[in-house]
């Protein structure tokens, strides 16, 4: 018998797929090409007629490929927006609207050497209030069926937003304003960086692993 | 564009429906299919298994690989309660296009 396997490997040529996953297809399509090949020739059909009436079973392997690749994409984009964007930016707003709310009701943060532009602000309302949203990220995103990364991201999302407007405000504070000292600069943007990244993606991290390690134990328990 | 989405609509129907008479691999969805439609509808692997990944990842299908007695390594697709739950609307949508056609175009369906 041919080696289908082989086969398939030479024909569909490479797929921009994770390796495990490229595999089980490869392994699917050569096992449905043997499961053909076998019945025709339980149909008495000779063996050279019956591969040459599989091979024909694919009339463009370009096609198949690119089918394979869009079903597979179109999957892809759609885990992404349900596991990652969606509870990714309602954990955003979320905590975003509550430190509003806070600074609106007069909640000030305690904050270390006030008056100096590298200050550490400890925003204790709103920081105690961060694992539930990474909790709510986390939840969102496992209720979607996302596991590992996606999940992480979901919750650490407000962190990584301000990660990104950092950078932005870094590059555009060093591009517009060449005559700022170097030295307060990278100052200020570390100090900002506890205070608005490493801060809050501890207490959102806590959320998010407080939460899965009770969705295990209680998976466990039943 | 209509005619793709025809056919596609054609492929989704027949595959659910006949997984929800049983869990099969693709090979057998294939041969069912093309069996009970009389040869008329014949999948080739380009527009099989797109469309099984494609449902699969909507959770109206699920595939496990299953070891056969003689070893051999198979996927094997079951329908899943969201697949069987989309089986009513779409039948519903082809009796609607089946009455439709018998007015507009006197198709009949045997």
């Amino acid at each position: 018998m041919p080696d289908w396997l082989a086969y398939v490997n030479d024909h569909l040529g490479r797929v921009s797929l994770p390796e495990a996953e490229s595999l089980q297809v490869r392994e699917e399509l050569a096992t449905h090409l043997e499961d053909a090949y076998l019945s025709l020739r339980e149909n008495g059909v000779s063996e050279s007629a019956a591969i040459r009436l599989v091979c024909r079973q694919v009339s463009s392997w370009q096609e198949l490929r690119r089918g394979i690749l869009a079903a597979k994409s179109e999957a892809f984009m759609q885990n992404r927006v349900s596991q990652l964007w969606i509870p990714g930016l309602v954990t955003f707003f979320g905590s975003e609207v509550l430190l509003v709310v806070f600074d609106v009701l007069g909640l000030k943060p305690l904050v270390f050497h006030p008056g100096d532009p590298s200050s550490i602000v400890f925003y204790f309302p709103w920081l105690l209030s961060l694992p539930l949203f990474g909790a709510l990220g986390a939840y969102l995103s496992l209720r979607a069926r996302g596991q590992g990364l996606p999940v992480h991201c979901a919750s650490l999302f407000p962190a990584l937003i301000m990660a990104a407007v950092l950078i932005v405000v870094l590059v555009v504070a060093l591009v517009l304003d060449r005559h700022a000292s170097f030295r307060i600069v990278t100052s200020v943007f570390a100090a900002a960086i506890i205070n608005w990244i490493c801060l809050p993606a501890i207490f959102l991290l806590l959320g998010s692993t407080l939460l899965q390690l009770a969705m295990k134990r209680r998976a466990a328990a039943d | 564009m209509i005619r793709t989405e025809l056919k596609r609509g054609t492929a989704e129907i027949a595959i659910l429906s006949v997984l929800e008479q049983q869990p099969l691999h693709g090979y057998e969805i294939s041969r069912r299919i093309e069996r009970d439609s009389g040869g008329a509808l014949r999948f080739t692997l380009a527009a099989l298994y797109p469309l099984l990944y494609r449902m699969e990842k909507r959770g109206w299908v699920r595939g496990d690989w299953e070891t056969s007695d003689n070893g051999r390594r198979r996927r094997c697709y079951k329908l899943l309660p969201s697949g069987r739950k989309m089986l009513a609307p779409l039948r519903a949508e082809w009796a609607d296009l089946f009455r439709a056609m018998r007015r507009v175009a006197r198709v009949n369906h045997a």
